[in-house]
């Protein structure tokens, strides 16, 4: 633990900035949750922006944990060297999802029913159960690295992470995906979907951030390979649904996202950092029209209401909970660079 | 036992009556509807067909809502076999609201009646909003009915899902849902739909009928029996009873 940090350490536009998204975007989901609606949500599109940013951060932690995992059981030398970096940055990430998701839920308080009247019936309830867990691990694992205890238990939750990080990643698309009224939902795509975007967006992080270039540099190549694969992806559901006859089908891919993930592929060699940028708001993008399309064919007597396919628009409030999620985690994510991170090269944490 | 409803579209003339009963029975706000209509347009001119089809919560035997809420809030009732909602238990996620293919959930952005808590007066001497409410006793709106608090809270909590409950409060009683009482034309027959030799079994049996998007699989309790002509002689909507 760093105990050599002072008041001037948060003098930095960095940190203004957070404290400002912190600010802006916590008075927008505080006003949400205890004062009056204010997001862009409808009757019928109820699944917006404050999820997105929720699924989006947790795919992104969930990369992250991958890689943890993948670096300690192959034994790769260079992973294991950034761990207590990458456990902070994904305990980061994950709590300004959960700050994204606190905003969109109603009664938060009643979340302790998910303990006391789980049902295992309902993808929701694993996706909330795997990401718990997932946060738990993390927090096990950062605990253990700060005590320099490194010995059986590793493998066994590294194994764990790995399992209950990809699973979460597959509920989330699950949640979607078992919907039999939504065609644009329905099958299996969505589960696969989200987990290749989970490493994509995770290792795209890292990237971005570059708090190592060592690591960063290592990591171009398998950036750009999973952007190449999300664009394959992409191609696949977009020739499916141009050929699609199914009633109530709308279709979600837009060809500039192909475009996108086959650019930050292409560009990975020469402008690593950009061609994260570009999976990042890729990934944002392909969430944010997956989940929203699903949701414009309207159901039964609510076409009286909102017509026979409505449509949708954040407004500035469901922004300002995209600035709240990013806010929190860059706040989790520099507090533990601060106090866990000595120094502002990456720290070695055992090897 | 299960209770169903069976809907005879000879029958319904698209007054909303329905509508409105459950709306003053079951106090739902301005902005949703419990029972609602699908009005649908079928043909071109000058053959066109206009129909009004009275929904409402379908009480599946096999609920998407059911299976998609990760807390039990949404539940089937084993002895009557109705697809209740308990929100105390409600987190708010709306995936029943996204699962449901008939599209008869609805959320409470804000607390219910909003309009009714208006503490300023339109003119002296008379009573705002807010007084008129306490003045009569009602919760969240001067009309809400004491007895629906039975089952469900009469004003729901902000935060939480709500739909038709079937007048789970009046089934209590042994009275018809509201929306079934209000129907002047008799369309509406309310009884226990797994009992065969109930009237609202034998009606199907007599007439045929299914619910709304049986693909789905969903086992709709709401079956819509015959389509309206005005050439048909009109039957009786309940079949003699045989002793």
């Amino acid at each position: 633990m760093n105990s050599n940090v002072t008041l001037k350490d948060f003098m930095t536009p960095v940190w203004g900035l957070i404290v400002l998204g912190l600010i802006i975007g916590g008075g927008v989901g505080l006003y949400e949750m205890f004062g009056s609606h204010i997001l862009a949500t409808t009757q019928v599109v109820v699944f917006t922006t404050p999820l997105v940013v929720y699924i989006w951060l947790a795919l992104a932690s969930t990369g992250i944990s991958l890689l943890l995992a993948y670096g300690l059981l192959a034994g790769n030398g260079l992973i294991q060297r950034y761990t207590r970096y990458l456990l902070v940055l994904d305990i980061a990430v994950l709590l300004g999802g959960f700050a994204a998701l606190a905003t969109e839920l109603g009664s938060l308080l009643n979340m302790i029913y998910i303990l006391l009247s789980p049902n295992p019936l309902s993808p929701i309830w694993w996706m909330g159960t795997f990401y718990s867990i997932k946060l738990t691990l993390l927090f096990v694992k950062l605990a253990l690295d700060l005590m320099g205890k490194h010995g059986p238990l590793d493998r066994p939750l590294a194994w764990a992470t790995m399992v209950v990080a990809a699973g979460a990643a597959m509920t989330i698309g699950a949640v979607f995906g078992t919907m039999i009224a939504r065609p644009d939902y329905q099958g299996a795509f969505a589960s696969i979907l989200l987990v290749t975007l989970a490493p994509a967006s995770g290792v795209a992080l890292i990237v971005l951030l570059r708090r190592s270039a060592e690591l960063a540099d290592w990591l171009i190549p398998v950036a750009r390979q999973l952007a190449g694969l999300i664009a394959v992806m992409l191609l696949l559901q977009w020739i499916y649904e141009a050929r699609a006859t199914t009633v109530g089908l709308i279709g979600w891919v837009n060809p500039l996202m192909l475009v996108l993930f086959a650019a930050a592929a292409l560009a990975g060699g020469i402008a690593s950092r950009i061609s994260a940028a570009l999976v990042m708001i890729g990934s944002f993008w392909v969430l944010y029209g997956f989940i929203i399309t699903g949701q414009l064919v309207v159901q039964g007597p609510m076409q009286g209401w909102y017509g026979a396919v409505t449509s949708f628009a954040p407004n500035l409030a469901e922004i300002a909970i995209l600035v709240l999620g990013v806010s929190v985690a860059a706040a989790v994510y520099h507090l533990g660079r601060l106090f866990l991170l000595e120094g502002e090269g990456a720290t070695p944490s055992h090897g | 036992m299960g209770y169903g409803m069976v809907i005879d579209q000879q029958l319904c003339v698209g007054c909303a009556a329905c509508t409105i009963a459950c709306k003053a029975e079951n106090n739902t706000p301005v902005g949703f509807n419990w029972c609602d209509k699908i009005t649908s347009t079928q043909g071109t001119f000058p053959n066109v067909r206009y129909e009004y089809i009275s929904t409402m919560c379908n009480h599946c035997e096999n609920a998407p809502c059911v299976l998609a809420c990760p807390t039990q809030a949404m539940y089937k009732d084993k002895q009557t076999g109705l697809t209740l909602h308990n929100p105390n238990k409600c987190i708010g996620c709306k995936a029943c609201m996204v699962n449901c293919p008939y599209g008869v959930i609805k959320f409470n952005w804000d607390t219910p009646h909003p309009d009714w808590r208006e503490a300023n007066r339109l003119a002296e001497g008379v009573f705002s909003p807010r007084e008129m409410v306490a003045e009569v006793g009602g919760d969240g709106s001067p009309t809400s009915n004491p007895e629906r608090d039975s089952t469900y809270p009469s004003l729901r909590q902000r935060g939480t899902v709500e739909k038709c409950t079937f007048c789970d409060h009046r089934l209590a009683q042994n009275l018809e849902p509201a929306c079934v009482e209000a129907c002047p034309s008799g369309a509406r027959q309310f009884g226990d739909i797994d009992d065969p030799n109930s009237a609202v079994s034998r009606l199907v049996k007599l007439h045929g009928g299914q619910g709304l998007r049986a693909e789905l699989g969903t086992k709709p309790r709401v079956i819509y029996i015959r389509d309206y002509r005005p050439t048909r002689r009109v039957a009786p909507a309940r079949p003699e009873n045989k002793g």
